[in-house]
């Protein structure tokens, strides 16, 4: 995407990287302050052993990756482990489809569809505090509305929230819930700046709906795809609001992912423990910073220039 | 390629250093007094008060008796309620800083954590006189001998008992005295259609503290998690959930939501505190003491805030901080609060004056004398892990995942 | 042909209103009375309905609603001013690390709210920021900031250079390029990353309960702790508070969902 630069233009470019420079520099200093600082702290924090004591005066010693040993021998580490992969796959699969599915439902107008897509952003405006205790309500073994329904259907009564079988299931369901609406806003915007002229060609070549869709729909929307996958992932990666309104991680680890993880032993006791707390966080950020150099390499393949 | 995102690194990080250097300037200097927000900021005389009581705002009468006593004392006070699960991490936080609050309202079993921290003040430098406060009830607020903080009011639990539905099921509430007539009951009461018995299981310190009931009314030790006696606590509790004498929803039922259960009206008993009395009383819900495994009252923890005043820089502010929480405490004032926050009084004379002031207070005072502070006995510090050992075990046999046993044998392993 | 559409239309409400029934649960708790709250079955419609829960919503909340707006358009603004001149830069100046800033700017997005929060503490306590609005507003936009200049790259590359080789030859200044030029075109994805900025500060709790705990000046996630006691929830008058906070930030979708439905990727697309 370099264009061949001529001799003035070239003097022209260095003047130029000045300027901007001088656009982004803000952008800079405020993520060294706001977002440098507070990761160094947490990596500070998770190399070295703090009790609250310590916490307090600052005298905490250095201890390596013992943390992070203890954390990788804790029990606790596979089953979070393999929560927080099924928990980020499985909802952003069903984000994804779900969003795409409705956005191209959506895309061809038709009466009041700009007032039912907008309606269908209300999820995303509840605070998780609410949405995580609805949903709560909705599950409950015995009074929730969801129990009622399957009775009512002859299925029986689920635990969704108090069973270790269904507990990841249930905030599952809610999470893929509040993730839609981004989805479908996102992927919506993409499918709109498709131009109906290449459409109209392949319909003249005699290609189906379904055919449209996976020859034209999809590769075009592949950019737009891939930044809502990984800011879907990075986003799903981080929740926790929902998962420890709805089930505290429990019963018996059996949804807990590495950001309950993390926040229980920070918080979740009366007890603080800041150190192991950290190095699980910090894990968590290593997890999305993998999956951020995938993204990446996929995208610099794709585009050469 | 490679070599793009290794220059990225290099960038990112050479970013990051210059992050450390810029950052560490800007709140380098936190540890070497800055103004606190805690006084010497805005008017002279301003002192902080953290609680754990977001529900009362500037009108409530809570916040009017801690201006008056802040006016008798001389000064005025700007009072932050915190969700009290946050409380303790804000506490610490701003004990880092040296930005403590002048007075902080704290749960009881927290003091424990907040002292070995380093961030409260015993009585020896604050100068706060205990007054004759119950040994049971201070003993969460004493470590190692030393005294740091006063109870605001205790509180505890109980078995609240529906009489209709006891009545309808041909239930005679005297004849409760152990766990087996208990057990007899709810079997009565769910054959005759109705529900059993609904408490708090979930996996927070409010599961810990309704299961100690249980633990304790077997005999069993919170040193020692997988003694037998404490395995058959655990037993009962499972039991009751297999059998359908308890709902299955207790597995995620904070004390809120189980109170919500029994006020529809279907359950027999409900395990709740002292907070639930004027509630019960208008749906015309009665109490008795929770029964210990063989017989007599099983001891129930005790619940309820403990007044603590923060190391502060200036130290001639705890004078100051002292006469408050002094006035708090006083007879008048804490009869007062603790009627409102529906507490009982933690000192002698203050039980006395709250009884003479409503006599069905009888059967919470009594609870409250014989309860034991969860962090008591010395174990200070250590409660925390313990607590959370055992709710985890504890979900993990009402769910099905482990029997009580095993649970309780994986949480005493984990506490070593 | 001008049939057609009506079958969607029943199509999509069917679909939005499953997609809503939470929303709608939502409201009948609110609506509930506290003895019927784990009523078995429970209502599906609240036929004891009580307006206890949103009376106390109206006397106690409005300042906090109050708050949470001058949040709500402080993050935007700042928003708005941090990541526009930024992602111009990346899209149409391209200085060098300009990708290793845009790979910083997805890393920064990763970092849990919880780390950010408890180490914004100590810069805020020694700035003077804590338990203050303009804190608080600073702290929202690091939610948006780092999205902001991502959508906003991906819009501004597909201005046609022509355009501003246009303004160039007119000799105008980089800077004036941008405002009269560059902005007004990409207007629909100021809107999406407004909106987006909006609804992120809008519904924070973290930032809120660390950094303004003790404010005068709350905002509404905060607010909604009125109800949460430490041994007592109400939750009929907690949902009150989700329902009345939700409605100004669903009459702002409503009005901006034109502008985001038209632009917010649309320049990545046409490259």
């Amino acid at each position: 995407m370099t264009a061949q630069l001529s001799v003035p233009a070239r003097r022209i470019r260095r003047r130029g990287t000045w300027t901007a420079w001088a656009f982004i520099a803000p952008v800079v200093i405020y993520l060294l302050v706001f977002y440098a600082y507070p990761l160094a702290r947490n990596v500070e924090l998770s190399v070295r052993a703090y009790t609250v004591r310590s916490f307090i005066d600052g005298t905490a010693p250095f201890v390596g990756f013992a943390n992070y040993r203890a954390v990788f021998a804790n029990p606790t580490f596979g089953p979070a482990l393999l929560n927080t992969g099924l928990f980020v796959g499985v909802s952003i699969l069903f984000q994804f489809t779900i969003g795409l599915a409705l956005a191209v439902f959506f895309v061809r107008h038709f009466p009041l569809s700009g007032t039912l897509r907008a309606l269908f952003l209300v999820p995303w405006l509840l605070p998780l505090l609410v949405s995580g205790s609805a949903w709560s309500w909705m599950l409950n073994s015995d009074s929730g509305i969801v129990n009622s329904f399957l009775e009512a259907a002859g299925i029986g009564q689920i635990n969704w929230l108090t069973s270790p079988q269904w507990s990841l299931i249930a905030v599952l369901i809610a999470n893929i819930w509040i993730g839609i609406p981004f989805n479908l806003v996102i992927l919506y915007s993409g499918l709109e700046g498709i131009p109906l002229d290449v459409y109209e060609a392949a319909s003249i070549d005699g290609a189906n709906g379904w055919q449209k869709f996976l020859r034209i729909t999809l590769p075009l929307l592949r950019p737009v795809s891939a930044i809502t996958v990984l800011l879907g992932l990075v986003y799903t990666l981080k929740v926790f609001d929902l998962i420890w309104i709805m089930t505290r991680g429990g019963p018996a680890d059996s949804s807990t992912t590495f950001a309950i993880w993390a926040y229980r032993l920070g918080f979740g006791s009366l007890l603080p423990d800041f150190s192991p707390a950290a190095a699980v966080g910090n894990l968590l950020i290593l997890v999305a910073l993998i999956f951020g150099l995938i993204y990446i390499r996929t995208q610099s393949r794709l585009d050469p220039a | 390629m490679s070599v793009e995102i290794k220059r990225k690194f290099k960038v990112v990080g050479a970013a990051l250093l210059a992050a450390g250097v810029a950052a560490n300037a800007l709140s380098g200097c936190s540890s070497s007094g800055t103004t606190t927000s805690g006084g010497s900021s805005a008017a002279q005389g301003t002192y902080t008060f953290w609680d754990p009581y977001p529900q009362y705002d500037e009108t409530s009468a809570w916040a009017k008796v801690i201006d008056s006593c802040a006016a008798t004392a001389g000064v005025t006070i700007k009072r932050s309620g915190y969700d009290t699960s946050g409380l303790t991490n804000k506490a610490l936080l701003a004990g880092q800083q040296n930005n403590s609050a002048d007075i902080l309202l704290v749960d009881n079993p927290v003091v424990s954590t907040l002292a070995s921290a380093g961030i409260l003040t015993t009585t020896d430098q604050n100068k706060l006189a205990v007054g004759d406060v119950a040994t049971n009830i201070l003993s969460a607020g004493v470590i190692d001998g030393k005294t740091y903080g006063v109870p605001i009011g205790a509180n505890t639990l109980a078995l609240y008992y529906n009489p209709k539905v006891l009545k309808a099921a041909g239930v005679d509430v005297a004849s409760i005295t152990d766990w087996t007539s208990l057990t007899a009951a709810l079997q009565k009461v769910t054959a005759a259609g109705h529900k059993g018995i609904t408490f708090s299981a979930i996996g927070t310190e409010e599961g810990s503290f309704q299961f100690l009931p249980w633990f304790w009314g077997s005999g069993a030790d919170l040193t020692k998690l997988d003694s037998d006696k404490a395995v058959s606590s655990l037993q009962l509790w499972t039991d009751w959930v297999k059998k359908g004498y308890a709902p299955n929803s207790v597995i995620n039922n904070t004390q809120t939501t189980s109170w919500q259960e029994f006020q529809t009206g279907d359950f027999a008993f409900a395990e709740n505190g002292t907070w639930q009395k004027a509630d019960a009383a208008k749906m015309g819900d009665q109490v008795v003491p929770l029964p210990g495994a063989t017989g007599g009252s099983a001891p129930a923890p005790t619940g309820g805030e403990f007044l603590t005043i923060p190391i502060q820089k200036d130290t001639s502010r705890y004078a100051v901080s002292s006469k408050i929480v002094a006035c708090l405490t006083s007879t008048e004032n804490v009869v007062k609060t603790d009627n409102t926050l529906n507490y009982i009084s933690a000192g002698k004379d203050a039980q006395a004056a709250q009884l003479s002031g409503d006599a069905t207070l009888k059967p919470w005072v009594d609870a409250v004398q014989v309860a034991k502070a969860r962090t008591g006995d010395n174990l200070g510090t250590k409660y925390p892990k313990i607590s959370e050992q055992l709710w985890t075990a504890v979900q993990k046999a009402l769910s099905g995942s482990a029997s009580p046993a095993d649970a309780l044998k994986a949480a005493q392993a984990a506490v070593k | 042909m001008r049939a057609r559409p009506w079958w969607k239309t029943v199509v999509g409400v069917i679909l939005t209103a499953i997609m809503l029934f939470p929303v709608y649960w939502m409201i009948n708790v609110s609506l509930t009375p506290a003895r019927n709250m784990r009523k078995n079955p429970p209502n599906l419609i609240p036929i004891d309905a009580t307006l206890a829960g949103y009376r106390r919503v109206l006397e106690q909340q409005m300042p906090f609603l109050g708050t949470s707006l001058v949040i709500g358009i402080g993050t935007v603004l700042l928003t708005l001013v941090l990541a526009a001149p930024a992602a111009y830069s990346l899209a149409k100046l391209r200085p060098r690390g300009g990708s290793a800033l845009s790979f910083v700017l997805l890393i920064a997005q990763m970092i849990p709210a919880i780390i950010m929060a408890m180490g914004f503490y100590a810069i805020y306590l020694n700035l003077g920021l804590l338990n203050s609005v303009p804190g608080l507003i600073l702290a929202d936009s690091t939610i948006a900031v780092p999205f902001g200049v991502l959508i906003f790259t991906a819009f501004m590359s597909g201005i046609p250079e022509e355009l501003i080789q246009a303004a160039k030859i007119d000799g105008a200044s980089v800077w004036r390029t941008f405002i009269s030029i560059v902005l007004p075109v990409s207007r629909n994805s100021i809107v999406t990353v407004s909106l987006f900025a909006f609804l992120w500060s809008w519904s924070d709790f973290i930032f809120a309960t660390t950094l303004d705990g003790g404010g005068d000046f709350q905002p509404i996630t905060l607010g909604i702790y009125r109800y949460i006691g430490n041994n007592n929830q109400e939750w009929n008058a907690i949902m009150a508070t989700a329902v009345v906070a939700s409605i100004p930030a669903a009459v702002l979708l409503v009005v901006a969902q034109r502008y985001v439905a038209a632009g917010v990727t649309a320049g990545a697309v046409k490259d």
